[in-house]
Formats: C-alpha cells, sequence, structure tokens
C-alpha cells in the first residue's frame, strides 16, 4: 500500500520536473507540455527499468 | 566591436520575432557564451563591490545595505544559532573544519553568498565553550522568520552579482547596440526566486513562466501536504532546507505558517514525512532551473533577431 501511494506520487511529479526540464527547451507552454509528456514516458521506461535491475540484485546478492 | 554592432544592426529587418540562443545567433558576438573570469565571479561574493568597480557607487551601496539589512534583521534573532545549521556542525572534532568555520564562513548557505556580513557574525558570536555549544541548540524566538531573512540576505547578494555580471557582460558584448533585453536578468532570476516563473512573465514568456512555476509550486505544496507541514523547517533538517530555500515564497510561507506548528503523531515525525521533506527539496531544486532559465530568457531578449522571411531580401 505504502510502495503504492508512493508510485502514485512519483509519476505526477516525474510530469511536473519534465515540465521544467522542457521549458529550458521551448519558449510557449505548449510546446513545453509536449516535451513534457513524451519525456516523461521515457523517464518512466528508464525508472522501470533501473527498478527491475536493482530487484533482480536485491534478489541475487542480498534476500 | 564595431562589426559585431553592425553585423547585428543588419539583421534588424521587420521580420518574425524570434528567441534564439545564443550559439544559434549568428549576430552575436562569438565570445558572448564566455565567463568573465574568476576575479569577476569572487568580487561577487561581496555585495557591491562590482557596482563600485563599474563606477556605480550608489547602486554598489545600495547592494551593500539591502543584503547588510536582511541579513541582520535575521541575525539580531538567531545570534550563533544561525551557525548551527551550517553544512558541518560547528563542533565539528576537526580542527581544521572549526577553523574553517571560524574564520572563513563558507559553511552556511545561502548566507555564504553575503560574505562580509556572514563574516562579521560568525567572529563576532563565535563561541566554542561548552556553553557555547548548548546555546546553538537552543531554539529561539522567531527563529523561521529570521532564518529566512538571513537566507534572503545570501539570495539577494546572488541576484546582485547576477546584475553586475549582466551589466559586465552587456559592457562586453553589446553596449551601444540598439536592443535592450526585456529586462534586467539579475532582477528576472530574482523575481523567479521569490515567485517562480514570474522572471519569465517579466521577460516576453508569460505562459511558459505560468506554466514552469505552476509546477515547482504544487511540488512544494505536494511536499508540505504530505509532511504535514514540516518538510520544510530549518531548524529540523537545515542541509535539506538549503535546497528547498532555492524556492523563496515556499520556504517564506513555510516559515510563516507550517514550521512553527508542533508536531504531532507518536513519535513525532508525521508517517510520510520523508516523502514531504524530498519533495520541497526537489520543488527548491526545480526552481533552481527555472530561474537560470529566466537569466537566459531575458539575456536572450537582448540578442533578438528576426528570422529572416524564406525568399524576403534582408
Amino acid at each position: 500500500m505504502n510502495l503504492m501511494l508512493r508510485l502514485l506520487i512519483y509519476v505526477p511529479v516525474l510530469f511536473l520536473i519534465a515540465i521544467v526540464v522542457m521549458g529550458q527547451f521551448h519558449d510557449n507552454a505548449n510546446d513545453t507540455l509536449r516535451a513534457a509528456v513524451r519525456r516523461t514516458g521515457r523517464w518512466i521506461v528508464w525508472t522501470t527499468g533501473l527498478v527491475v535491475a536493482m530487484s533482480v540484485l536485491g534478489f541475487l546478492f542480498i534476500w | 566591436m564595431g562589426s559585431h554592432r553592425a553585423g547585428r544592426a543588419s539583421t534588424r529587418a521587420p521580420h518574425s520575432l524570434t528567441f534564439l540562443p545564443l550559439h544559434m545567433n549568428q549576430s552575436a558576438p562569438r565570445h558572448s557564451t564566455k565567463g568573465l573570469g574568476w576575479p569577476v565571479f569572487l568580487a561577487g561574493f561581496i555585495p557591491g563591490l562590482l557596482h563600485f568597480r563599474m563606477g556605480q557607487a550608489n547602486r554598489g551601496a545600495m547592494a551593500l545595505a539591502s543584503c547588510a539589512v536582511l541579513f541582520f534583521a535575521g541575525f539580531a534573532f538567531l545570534g550563533d544559532r544561525l551557525f548551527w545549521w551550517a553544512l558541518v556542525a560547528p563542533d565539528e572534532k576537526s580542527t581544521w573544519l572549526a577553523w574553517v568555520a571560524h574564520y572563513l564562513p563558507l559553511l552556511n548557505l545561502p548566507e555564504m553568498f553575503n560574505l562580509p556580513c556572514t563574516a562579521i557574525g560568525t567572529i563576532s558570536s563565535w563561541d566554542i565553550s561548552f556553553t557555547g555549544q548548548r546555546a546553538w541548540r537552543l531554539p529561539r524566538d522567531f527563529e523561521h522568520v529570521a532564518g529566512w531573512l538571513t537566507a534572503a540576505s545570501g539570495m539577494l547578494a546572488t541576484f546582485w552579482a547576477a546584475d553586475a555580471q549582466w551589466q559586465l557582460t552587456w559592457r562586453r558584448d553589446g553596449a551601444g547596440a540598439p536592443c535592450r533585453p526585456n529586462v534586467n536578468p539579475g532582477l528576472a532570476a530574482g523575481l523567479s526566486w521569490l515567485v517562480p516563473g514570474l522572471g519569465h512573465v517579466r521577460a516576453g514568456q508569460k505562459d511558459k513562466g505560468m506554466l514552469m512555476g505552476g509546477a515547482v509550486l504544487i511540488v512544494f505544496a505536494l511536499g508540505l501536504l504530505f509532511s504535514q507541514g514540516h518538510g520544510c523547517d530549518r531548524s529540523v533538517a537545515s542541509v535539506w532546507w538549503m535546497g528547498q530555500n532555492l524556492c523563496g515564497v515556499g520556504t517564506l510561507f513555510a516559515a510563516l505558517v507550517t514550521a512553527p506548528m508542533q508536531m504531532l503523531g507518536p513519535d513525532g515525525f508525521p508517517p510520510l514525512y520523508d516523502v514531504g521533506l524530498v519533495l520541497c527539496t526537489v520543488a527548491g531544486l526545480m526552481n533552481l532551473v527555472v530561474m537560470v532559465d529566466a537569466y537566459t530568457v531575458a539575456e536572450r531578449s537582448a540578442f533578438l533577431r528576426e528570422a529572416p522571411v524564406a525568399g524576403g531580401a534582408a
């Protein structure tokens, strides 16, 4: 439950961070929003990969 | 230099206006992305020094006075407790670290950017005795607001330094050119510190500024919400607060409203305190990006170039 809650917080915050990051490369809100959506998707893929990799490492060497 | 001005003037035909990064702006001088060197950077730690050197005595005096007033308004309440909130605890066993903390007040962020006032505060109130060490730990009246004020003096010093940096850059690269920035870049950064996105609004990117500023404020508000208001408290998590303070209005709100509240709960801290602490800090770091972007947007507006219309004669 706690993990689910943290994941629920993580994704929208990731999107808000992406807005600020992508804002540096665009001059208006529409372009920034579109780029932020794409960037958030990419970051979620990266995050999933990292979590899976760390879980595998944890399974092999810690648990 | 003359050729730069001539080059810029030749591109000022009436076309649609676009912001171009400096490296894409062929009319801007090639060295305009270079810094001004270490001496200028280091002089920025003394508010007003660069303005004095540029012959702007009044502006320099205003910079020094504004930073000093803010610092000592807070320091009057805090005293040496301020140094308990440094990067390293002042009773650290290492002798060289204690020496650094005493004579080079570089461990308090962001107060260290207002170096003269911080140095006076450190040297005048330093007390390494056991009594002094006990005193550091004692809460003071109005310490949250007072801590915000001393921090604001450091932030203000950086914005004065940014203003001087901009003026020196302008003298080097663009003095005499007809195109001026929409807003002073140092002011744009300062406004964005106080209210995220306001610098962009002043620099001409209203919708983007509101979007970026809104994103920062939402993350900060979420942080306060999850930590039940305690995620931003300098007296509890002073090192995290250094990052949070990059969102000026957020930390001011916390200093006035949420930080003085008593913690409730079985073991003091709220269940999601860690999430709140991290979110408030992330919001501060996000606002650092917003501030730098506001400075850059304002700076670029001085190098406005009209995009040539396809097939049109320039």
